[in-house]
């Protein structure tokens, strides 16, 4: 039985569970499954027990600091660790040792986690799978010939399968919520500004989200409350007052103003009827508990997809247009697809998608003038096979999440079920700016109201 | 905003950004240039030259007097 971080964190305060046995159980699972999920590119085994050990012994003197306190996470690698490899998966960077951590890193060690290794990611948070890199892309513990999405592939595998109870994440146009949806977690991207991007490898800068990904919502809000808060070394860093991110939770969604953007999924670009059959259950789900459900109506999806994709091109080849220049072979060739696309975008073509986020972003927020919350679907379809994805996957598809990175509104995914193969199915919900709160209060109701939350992937036996 | 491009233009564009590519990896650019152009197209739209962007310029708190 893997326990959820509010779980384990029960037990750990109430001395039932040590740390060290939890620790342990998870490195355990890392031995065993691991070779087969390549959800790790570094595992930190001897630091975590040293970590795990003097957790436990500051518990049984003093209790725990907080509920991360001895909990195991993993952090994607683009995230800096101080005199640990971080390589963002790329030859470039193969070397790497950090001299500082992180700001997200900095702030879950402060909250006393143990840190299980660095995960998997697609190279520098774009483009993948790729086989042609120094490591293996991660698999889908559900199916280990699928796909985990992208680009936090290895923590969302990781989380799934128990390697480590949550982790890091980050979201350029929904690497967090892709992999969070095929693996079948629950990942957050907070609201903009909310959780300080300071030392971790940027994909495209205002676009640019760090966030929890974990078993549950309710897990999520746990790491969120040790992520959240203003840092000077972020300039989109927020200055906002950090609530209790769990403190609306329990008190049901009777009342709750639920919006529908039905057209993105039935019209502008039609989704699985495994992924159909979870949003229409969810939305029957929340109706049953008393949410009232409305219908939106925003600019196609395709609008939203281009503006965030000639930002998040041009963002990412101003970011590497040195390493492009002068190691361009260096970069794996579903990268250095990405960044031939920027020699095509003009100083124009950026302004006028520019302008066009200013629109649209104006148009979600009139939309939810008279709403809570807005669900969506997460992917287009259950998991696709690893070796079956588009070469140019920027242009495969309109992607349901990068609506709400060009909004830069908060937006957690969570399991809605299993289609096809039995792989997850999961739904988005979308708060307003800073309401992760009643955000993440709303999809813990969805979880608790549905029984997704008790099965596992076969293989973690 | 033309939905193809030529082998001309794309040159110039690499040449500009000082990329150097393989004439297979040009000829996968520009094959894939429409689907650029048509995003391109899409962000457009009549909005007058009062329209803003939205990453617009402002003062922190530890910038004033």
């Amino acid at each position: 039985m893997i326990p959820t971080i509010a779980e384990a964190a029960r037990q750990i305060a109430a001395k039932a569970l040590s740390p060290v046995e939890l620790t342990r159980a998870c490195l355990d699972r890392v031995h065993r499954l691991d070779g087969e999920l390549h959800a790790i590119v570094l595992l930190t085994e001897e630091r975590a027990l040293a970590e795990a050990r003097a957790a436990e012994a500051a518990i049984m003197k003093s209790g725990p600091s907080g509920p991360l306190h001895g909990i195991p996470i993993g952090l994607k690698d683009i995230v800096d660790t101080k005199g640990l490899r971080t390589t963002s998966q790329s030859k470039i960077l193969a070397d790497n040792v950090p001299a500082a951590d992180a700001a997200c890193a900095e702030r879950l060690a402060a909250a006393g986690t143990v840190l299980i290794g660095k995960t998997t990611t697609h190279e520098f948070a774009d483009g993948g799978p790729s086989f042609d890199l120094p490591w293996p892309p991660a698999r889908n513990p559900w199916n280990t010939a699928h796909f985990t999405a992208g680009s936090s592939s290895g923590t969302g595998a990781g989380i799934a399968a128990g390697l480590f109870l949550g982790g890091i994440g980050t979201d350029t146009g929904g690497s967090i919520r892709g992999p969070a949806a095929l693996c079948g977690i629950a990942g957050l991207k907070p609201t903009y500004g909310l959780v300080s991007r300071a030392g971790v490898a940027p994909a495209a800068y205002s676009l640019d989200h760090i966030g929890p990904m974990a078993w549950t919502a309710e897990d999520c809000a746990l790491m969120l409350q040790a992520l959240a808060g203003h840092d000077p070394r972020d300039p989109a860093s927020a200055r906002r007052p950090v609530p209790d991110y769990r403190a609306r939770m329990g008190r049901g969604v009777k009342g709750l103003r639920i919006g529908v953007i039905h057209h993105f999924h039935e019209v502008d670009y039609r989704v699985s009827d495994g992924v159909r059959r979870g949003i229409d259950d969810a939305i029957a789900t929340y109706r049953g508990l008393g949410a009232e459900i409305r219908e939106v109506n925003l600019s196609p999806l395709q609008d939203w997809w281009a503006c965030g994709s000639l930002i998040s091109i041009t963002e990412r080849a101003a970011a590497y247009e040195e390493w492009a220049r002068e190691r361009l072979g260096d970069f794996g060739e579903r990268v250095r697809r990405r960044l031939h696309l920027g020699a095509l975008v003009s100083g124009v073509d950026y302004v006028q998608a520019v302008r066009r986020r200013r629109e649209l972003r104006a148009e979600l927020q009139a939309a939810m003038r008279d709403l809570d919350v807005v669900l969506t679907a997460s992917q287009n379809a259950e998991a696709p096979k690893i070796d079956a994805v588009p070469e140019w996957d920027s242009f495969a598809a309109p992607s349901f999440t990068i609506p709400f990175n060009v909004a830069g509104y908060p937006a957690v995914t969570v399991c809605a079920g299993f289609g096809a193969g039995g792989l997850p199915v999961a739904i988005q919900l979308v708060g307003k700016p800073f309401q992760e709160a009643g955000l993440l209060a709303a999809a813990d109701a969805f979880e608790k109201a549905t029984p997704y939350r008790d099965r596992r992937p076969a293989l973690v036996g | 905003m033309p939905s193809e491009i030529s082998d001309e233009s794309l040159d110039f564009l690499l040449a500009r950004a000082g990329l150097v590519l393989s004439e297979a990896q040009k000829a996968e650019l520009k094959a894939v240039y429409p689907r650029y152009a048509e995003m391109a197209a899409r962000v457009r739209k009549r909005r007058g030259i009062m329209a803003e962007p939205a990453h617009a310029f402002g003062f922190a708190e530890e910038d004033l007097p």
